[in-house]
């Protein structure tokens, strides 16, 4: 159960330099809460969302929960 | 609200009662401008109808009576419907009319009325050229009679595209059934349920709220429709105007407003379902509606999804019913849970991820709970006639407000049907 994403390039964190991992993150939006596996630093748990993902699913999730 | 008339006298009318002041009912907007409109402003509104230059607000919902005949003879029925000597109208009839829509107001949201619709066999025609014109969602507002016993019938309406069904569902007792439509219902209601759950099509249960003959019957409705969920989407309320047919005259004590149902479902739930759930609407005028979205969890426990609107600030009545049109197609609509693949397979072939199983409880285990109310002419308000978002097709091709297509004075007569 993780976020495929088809970029396969390894992502360095800028601050720390370590690479990235993915790691289970806890997401937030509106009333909603959610844990879902995203990468991580793991030194400084700065998350990184890729382009597809947060123009892809997680877009959809938020129009989701949406109020009209 | 007072009204006075210099040929008829004094009115008092009741707008708003219950906990929730009335003046803290309220969501600013910036008017919609209607860039093709039918008619031109000539008598004022609301007598020019089409929709005319000075209407503020986009369609959200189209309605199409596809016939006037029906297969009950209710009580109340806005549309004074039954009458079985009129003749249906024609498909080039009803191309015509979509396709004024399709100019008018674009990829709207499709009501097929009546009437009863399933009393045509070629609704499924109806409903795919619908489609083909454009229209993404297409429900069909229905007393659930034809679909409870014709289950080909239901099939062929699903194969053609049908989107959600609106089923008038006024109680969980015939006894309500028997006061308002004459006779026992509910098992039939029940069996265009397995139906409609059968085929994968959202149900919305949309009860007539009348004081005194189901209103105490609004938390049992409410559990009733979770424990048809995920078919069923959600309740929407319909507290009873006096317009078209109607049983006596209105009772200004006894009639329901929307601050009254906002209470009753609170204490007849037992706060399980508290009032500040429930927001004002972004599309509409403030005062003609309240919803409230939930995530269904365990022993029908309901989180609310969104919390009371700001009353500050404002938005524009176009994105308000860009909003309302998405939310109605992603809540209404039923989900094709059928295929072999859902459990492990997303809508594009992967294998499902942590971001999928939150799709599939957002879109199968959300709730929603509205209320709309209608208008009458006793407690007309030209503003929120300008503000409506739910337009009546004529034959015509012109785009009626909901509430000024079925508005009769108190002899019955009308300004637009049958005009």
């Amino acid at each position: 159960m993780k976020h495929e994403s088809n970029d396969k390039t390894k992502w360095l964190c800028d601050k720390c330099q370590r690479e990235l991992e993915l790691a289970k993150v806890k997401v937030r939006y509106m009333e909603g809460n959610f844990e879902v596996d995203l990468m991580k630093c793991p030194t400084c748990n700065q998350v990184f969302i890729d382009e597809a993902l947060a123009l892809g699913k997680m877009k959809e999730v938020e129009e989701g929960l949406e109020d009209k | 609200m007072e009204k006075s008339c210099p040929e008829h006298g004094r009115f008092k009318a009741l707008l708003w009662r219950g906990s929730i002041p009335i003046e803290k009912w309220v969501r600013n907007k910036i008017p919609a401008t209607i860039e093709t409109p039918n008619t031109l402003v000539d008598q004022g509104c609301p007598f020019d109808c089409g929709l005319c230059p000075e209407h503020r607000q986009h369609t959200c919902t189209a309605l199409i009576e596809v016939t006037q005949r029906c297969n009950l003879n209710c009580s109340f029925c806005f549309a004074d419907a039954n009458r079985n000597y009129d003749q249906d109208l024609s498909m080039e009839t009803i191309k015509l009319m979509y396709q004024s829509v399709m100019n008018t107001s674009g990829d709207c949201n499709i009501q097929l009325s009546g009437g009863e619709p399933t009393l045509r066999d070629d609704l499924h025609l109806i409903i795919a050229m619908g489609h083909k014109i454009g229209f993404s969602f297409i429900q069909v507002n229905t007393n659930g009679i034809r679909m409870g016993e014709d289950e080909a019938y239901v099939k062929q309406l699903k194969e053609a595209g049908l989107n959600s069904v609106f089923l008038q569902f006024d109680g969980t007792n015939d006894e309500i059934y028997k006061k308002l439509r004459g006779k026992s219902l509910l098992a039939i209601k029940i069996k265009a349920l397995e139906n409609c759950q059968k085929y994968n099509i959202g149900v919305v249960l949309v009860p007539t709220v009348v004081a005194n003959i189901n209103d105490d019957d609004l938390a049992n409705i409410i559990d009733f429709a979770l424990d048809w969920a995920p078919t069923v989407k959600g309740v929407h309320l319909q507290p009873a105007s006096y317009f078209g047919r109607i049983p006596t005259l209105p009772d200004e004590q006894k009639r329901l407003t929307l601050g009254d149902l906002m209470d009753k479902i609170e204490a007849q739930t037992e706060k399980r379902i508290c009032k500040e759930s429930f927001s004002p609407p972004g599309c509409e005028n403030a005062r003609c509606s309240f919803h409230g979205n939930y995530s269904i969890q365990g022993n029908k426990e309901l989180i609310p999804m969104n919390q009371r609107s700001q009353c500050c600030g404002v938005e524009k009545a176009e994105e308000g019913a860009r909003k309302a049109k998405a939310h109605v197609v992603r809540k209404w609509s039923g989900n094709d849970l059928e295929s072999a693949d859902h459990l492990e397979k997303n809508s594009e072939g992967q294998s499902k991820d942590d971001w999928d199983s939150i799709l599939d409880q957002i879109n199968c285990y959300s709730f929603s709970l509205s209320a709309m109310a209608f208008q009458d002419v006793w407690n007309l308000d030209l503003n929120r006639v300008k503000d409506c978002c739910i337009h009546v097709v004529n034959t015509e091709g012109k785009l009626i407000p909901f509430c000024m297509y079925n508005l009769t004075d108190k002899n019955g007569h009308s300004i637009y049907r049958n005009q």
